[in-house]
């Protein structure tokens, strides 16, 4: 099972994807990111980027999700739609499953598939080869370089993250 | 809004649009464009009805997905070329997808319907910006893309949204749905050059500016927002009632006015390569928006509308709006065609 974990991890990535994709309400959305945002920590995980999928896991899955859940229980609805509460929802759902199903059989079908780029067959899901890494972890040489050389990068993201918290102080002021 | 955050917003505005300009990572291209769209959405929702908010919200749903497709172009270029860098080889696909992604940005047809709905549900001032400012960072990565550019699509959308903002206007009263659909047409006109001339849409876009930032600043002058309240300027204030007349002559492309020099610059570029029926249509659809500039034009100087006796005999104060920089603008949107010859040393 080892080696198909990354795929079995990617099968649950996108049917959570799908999940809050056909809109259901708020609570049962939050619900499918948890998964959504879990299951990638997952899969970022068993490629070696372990500092990062627990980045995501902390800050993410912790910290914003979790404050995104309890405002969304704030303003709930008192009969919330869930994936079988109506057609709409369940035909979107049921519609996104089958899109992703038949891409995924399309692709194993044939020997080599060009959709963007070339991919040919199962193989490619189980062993992704990203070059020769060396002895040192790319993604800790990664986060390192946000610290030396992308410096600008991090004043840029810091400015952001004030200015989403001005800019939505101001939009839901409301006078 | 309070001056603090308003002058912390506005600098976020002018700080995206500068990353956008000035990077050679497209990943500070993207950043640049959400940290632009983020900080504008304050500003569109100045006033606070529910107008304003839907406008708001329809802006961030058309740009956010249009950062996707940006977004999701740079991804597949990274994937064929294998470094980030911003450059004019792009594999075609990428140029594709960014190409569509910056026409959305812009409100090139087909996708402009968000450019009339959200310039009308905002103020005159949010207006201004909305289509001045937010045209240039798209146009800047078109601009070092363009030798990548899928001609046959930039060229239908450049006939599109010319013809769209032609014939789109022709109905309209009120004043900033006419201006959403002017700015339609002349991003119409600056892709139509894109292809050949990357220098002459930097023109295009210098002087649509310029005329654009002036006549919504003699609009906001008067705080006239429709065509009829717009047809009382004569007793208000009699010499922004000759500005507008002139100022819609240049903005419809007329002769001796400096709206005449872009399409002039235009035309010559695409018969100078071969292209004939192109600024043919160009040429003809232009004469959509020039009629309801003349319509503008004439109820605003040409004829006096029906109005109450009183309205004759009025108290005049001192003008307290305050005219930052309005008659520089107003002699540079239409005095500047005998300059034109120094557009030779562009070569």
């Amino acid at each position: 099972m080892m080696t198909y974990i990354v795929f079995i991890l990617s099968t649950i990535f996108v049917v959570s994807f799908v999940s809050f994709s056909s809109k259901p309400s708020p609570i049962y959305g939050g619900f499918g990111l948890i998964v959504a945002g879990g299951v990638g920590c997952g899969i970022v995980l068993n490629f070696g980027g372990s500092f990062l999928g627990l980045m995501v896991f902390l800050i993410y899955l912790g910290g914003m999700l979790v404050v995104f859940g309890y405002t969304t229980a704030m303003a709930t609805e008192p009969y919330p739609e869930a994936w079988t509460s109506n057609k709409a929802v369940l035909g979107a759902f049921i519609t996104g499953v089958l899109a992703e199903l038949l891409t995924a059989c399309y692709i194993l079908k044939e020997d080599e598939v060009e959709v963007v780029f070339k991919f040919s067959g199962a193989g490619d899901w189980v062993i992704y080869d990203t070059g020769d890494s060396g002895f040192f972890s790319e993604e800790a040489m990664g986060i390192a370089a946000l610290y030396s050389y992308g410096t600008w990068l991090v004043v840029v993201t810091g400015w952001s993250l004030l200015i989403g918290v001005l800019v939505i102080m101001e939009v839901t002021r409301g006078n | 809004m309070k001056p603090p955050i308003f002058i912390t917003i506005m600098l976020t505005v002018i700080s995206g649009t500068m990353i956008v300009m000035t990077t050679s990572h497209w990943l500070m291209v993207w950043i640049g464009f959400e940290m632009n769209l983020l900080a504008v959405i304050p500003i569109l929702m100045k006033k606070y009805n529910p107008r304003a908010t839907e406008a708001a919200t329809k802006y961030f749903l058309t740009q956010a997905t249009a950062s996707m497709l940006l977004m999701m172009g740079i991804i597949i270029n990274l994937l064929h070329s294998g470094q980030w860098t911003v450059s004019k080889d792009l594999n075609p696909m990428a140029s594709i997808m960014m190409t569509i992604a910056l026409a959305m940005k812009l409100g090139l047809a087909p996708f402009h319907f968000w450019v009339p709905e959200v310039t009308q549900g905002i103020s005159m001032s949010s207006g201004l910006i909305l289509l001045t400012w937010q045209k240039i960072a798209p146009l800047s990565i078109l601009y070092q893309i363009s030798p990548t550019i899928n001609p046959s699509l930039l060229l239908t959308m450049a006939i599109m949204s010319v013809m769209v903002g032609g014939w789109g206007g022709l109905n309209q009263t009120q004043l900033r749905k006419i201006m959403a659909y002017s700015s339609i047409a002349h991003m119409g006109w600056m892709a139509a050059i894109m292809m050949y001339s990357p220098t002459m849409m930097i023109l295009n876009l210098t002087i649509y500016i310029i005329m654009t930032l002036t006549t919504f600043m003699l609009f906001m002058h008067n705080s006239t927002t429709t065509t009829s309240s717009l047809s009382q300027t004569w007793n208000k204030t009699p010499l922004i009632t000759s500005f507008i007349l002139v100022l819609m002559m240049s903005l419809g492309g007329l002769p001796p006015l400096s709206g005449f020099i872009p399409k002039w610059m235009i035309i010559q570029g695409l018969t100078k390569n071969e292209m004939i029926m192109m600024p043919t249509l160009l040429a003809m659809t232009a004469l959509l928006n020039l009629y309801f500039y003349m319509r503008l034009t004439y109820t605003t100087a040409l004829t006096m509308f029906p109005s109450n006796n009183c309205m004759k005999m009025k108290w005049r104060f001192e003008c307290t709006e305050k005219t930052t920089f309005l008659p520089p603008l107003i002699v540079m949107s239409t005095m500047l065609l005998p300059l034109a010859p120094m557009l030779s040393i562009l070569d």
